[in-house]
């Protein structure tokens, strides 16, 4: 069939941030919809985002409350939430209550009363709330229609009279299977709400969306006093990868490490600064915003240890004003609250703020601070979820630097941990050494994916101006294991053995 | 203090029986005035609450306004959500229990939301009648 004659299915917003591009764009007009899960997860508040996006007084949303929660009670809490437009109330929304019909009369009697409410109103979204209680079996024991019947029939009247329909429903996994109402439905959005140690994640799914691609998978949605927020796991990114003609370098605000990377970081390419505690790992994140910031290139700090005013205080304190660019809006410092975060609200709050600022340059200051301030039950996706973000955010074209403490071992050298190496382009190693009785610092490029660069090893020192990268360590052995040898002694105890022999 | 309690809802109260009074004409009686704006609540309260709701909602609205007018303790409300056992004495003081069922509505969906859904059912009534605000020119 040609794209021409092809029905065009119109697609609603759903009101609820991000789950239009879950779904693919929107739901499916006419759609016979079921909203899944246990209590609690969310069910009728998004239920009511949708209708209060959507509902006219011309084609208003009827609302039907069976034997679960009460209307009363319902426009109780959710008119606490900022979506709720009380001016829609009996004109563009209309709630009816079904109780009556379904004790007196079983499911004919619902079938009936929902067809002449239909047929009276002209409405372009319906809900059944709880679709669960109506099919009770013990509710429509003796009398004449059956579940199936009915649920046919229900579907039958809601598509003919160009409803968008929601049926909500306390379900569990189990009942999928040879369950009438999850064969007749057209979409299947099913909600989740998993405890973890002392924190609880809410997660969704679109098991089942007819006519349209939705993103598959589990999504993690927020509820705050503007009530759902759903965060897609590719955050529509995936296919948008930037391509570069030509290969830009963009400075660290160090020029002899610009000149150790074979001239700056390539733009677009994720950098890993490895090193253990106070060896200048974040003040080198530092000088690469504030020599983003002075060619024009906005940038953006998430940081999980520090707030934003102390952040740019610290930066001040190397001679570096952040606060300026911060109050311009050229440069924005994400803090988010700790502990119960999810990778894929972290990538929200960095898209918003690169909308804003036009952001090219991030930091993520620390790739350890972010798992901490992540849930328990993402901590364990985390590598997942890193490479998701990072594959996710190159692709539109920011480069991104992360810092990463690593233990210090004096026997050996690690790149990184959380083997996330590979999902670096370019890897900057620094760490303390022992060098004539002093504990001294180096730093050496040890991974650039698009380009040549220096193999030296350089000792630096922090000072108020920055890093301050010196010459190459040319007298010494063994610098990456920390304990080197001065290449003097060893030439000495080399002749010493030689003579022995 | 309750919703119920408040001068402005009292007046709401007052109000609505008095719009009905004058409505269904001189040979009305408060007790009949009573049941009528009742009757009229009935239909939003029980689309937001169901049968049996509207008539808890209205049993728990007459004990609250029987321990403020014991003259009201004949009063029951039937399964059916009407009202039995009103007497011409105790009519006079319908308005607390209509005071009181308000005072309900407006604990269990604020005053806005209550308001709309007044409006909605004395569509007649305008504006300056339906409100929490004090009409001092009466």
């Amino acid at each position: 069939m040609n794209e021409q004659s092809k029905v065009k299915i119109k697609q609603l917003p759903t009101g609820v941030p991000g789950l239009d591009e879950i779904l693919g764009g929107g739901l499916p007009e006419f759609s016979f919809n079921i909203i899944a899960g246990s209590p609690g997860c969310g069910k009728t508040t998004l239920a009511h985002q949708f209708i209060f996006a959507n509902a006219t007084v011309e084609r208003p949303a009827l609302y039907f409350t069976v034997l679960g929660e009460p209307a009363l009670k319902m426009l109780r809490y959710q008119q606490q939430f900022t979506f709720f437009d009380a001016a829609k109330l009996n004109n563009a929304v209309r709630f009816v209550n079904l109780s009556q019909d379904l004790v007196e009369h079983g499911l004919e009697g619902v079938l009936e009363e929902i067809s002449r409410q239909v047929e009276a109103a002209n409405p372009s979204i319906v809900v059944v709330d709880s679709f669960r209680t109506v099919l009770r079996s013990e509710l429509h024991e003796g009398k004449d229609m059956a579940v199936q019947t009915f649920v046919q029939q229900l579907a039958l009247l809601l598509t003919s009279w160009e409803a968008t329909t929601f049926l909500i429903g306390e379900y569990s996994e189990s009942e999928v299977r040879d369950n009438p109402v999850f064969t007749v439905a057209d979409g299947l959005f099913w909600l989740f709400q998993q405890v973890d140690r002392n924190s609880v994640v809410r997660k969704m799914q679109i098991m089942k969306l007819r006519g349209q691609a939705s993103v598959p998978g589990l999504h993690t949605f927020r509820i705050t006093e503007a009530g759902l927020q759903a965060f897609s796991r590719t955050l529509g990114l995936l296919g948008q990868r930037k391509t570069f003609t030509s290969v830009k370098r963009l400075s660290m605000g160090i020029p002899a490490l610009d000149e150790m990377m074979g001239g700056g970081v390539p733009e677009g390419d994720s950098l890993l600064i490895a090193g253990s505690s106070g060896t200048g790992k974040s003040l080198i994140a530092t000088q690469f915003l504030a020599a983003g910031i002075r060619a024009g290139e906005p940038g953006i700090a998430a940081v999980f240890e520090e707030r934003p005013n102390e952040y740019t205080a610290r930066a001040s304190e190397f001679g570096l004003d952040l606060q300026t660019p911060l109050a311009e809006g050229s440069l924005e410092v994400i803090y988010l609250r700790p502990l119960d975060l999810s990778v894929d609200e972290m990538m929200q709050e960095i898209l918003d703020a690169v909308k804003r600022t036009g952001a090219k340059r991030l930091v993520i200051d620390s790739l350890a601070g972010f798992e901490m301030a992540l849930a328990p039950a993402f901590r364990a996706d985390f590598r997942e979820s890193l490479y998701r973000m990072i594959f996710a955010l190159t692709a539109i074209g920011i480069t991104i630097l992360s810092t990463l403490e690593m233990p210090e071992t004096f026997t050996e050298l690690l790149f990184s941990s959380y083997s996330i190496s590979f999902l670096t382009d370019d890897i900057i190693r620094m760490r303390y050494v022992e060098i004539d009785g002093q504990l001294s610092q180096i730093m050496m490029v040890v991974k650039m994916r698009r380009g040549a660069h220096s193999r030296e090893i350089r000792q630096y020192q922090i000072t108020t101006e920055g890093i301050v990268i010196g010459e190459r360590l040319k007298n010494y052995v063994d610098l990456i294991t920390g304990i080197p040898q001065p290449l003097a002694v060893l030439r000495s105890e080399d002749q010493l053995l030689n003579r022995k022999v | 203090m309750r919703s119920a309690d408040a001068p402005t809802t009292r007046e709401l109260a007052q109000r609505l029986l008095t719009h009905e009074g004058v409505e269904t004409g001189p040979a009305i009686t408060d007790m009949q005035a009573v049941c009528r704006v009742c009757d009229k609540l009935r239909r939003p309260l029980t689309t937001l609450a169901g049968a049996a709701g509207f008539r808890s909602l209205l049993a728990r609205a007459l004990t609250l306004a029987k321990q403020e007018s014991p003259v009201l303790s004949a009063w029951e409300v039937q399964a059916d959500g009407s009202l039995q056992g009103l007497n011409g004495e105790a009519a006079q003081s319908g308005g607390v229990l209509i005071a009181h069922l308000i005072g309900l509505m407006i604990t269990f969906i604020g005053e806005s939301l209550t308001l709309r859904l007044l409006h909605d059912v004395w569509l007649d009534l305008p504006d300056s009648e339906i409100n929490f605000e004090r009409n001092e020119s009466k």
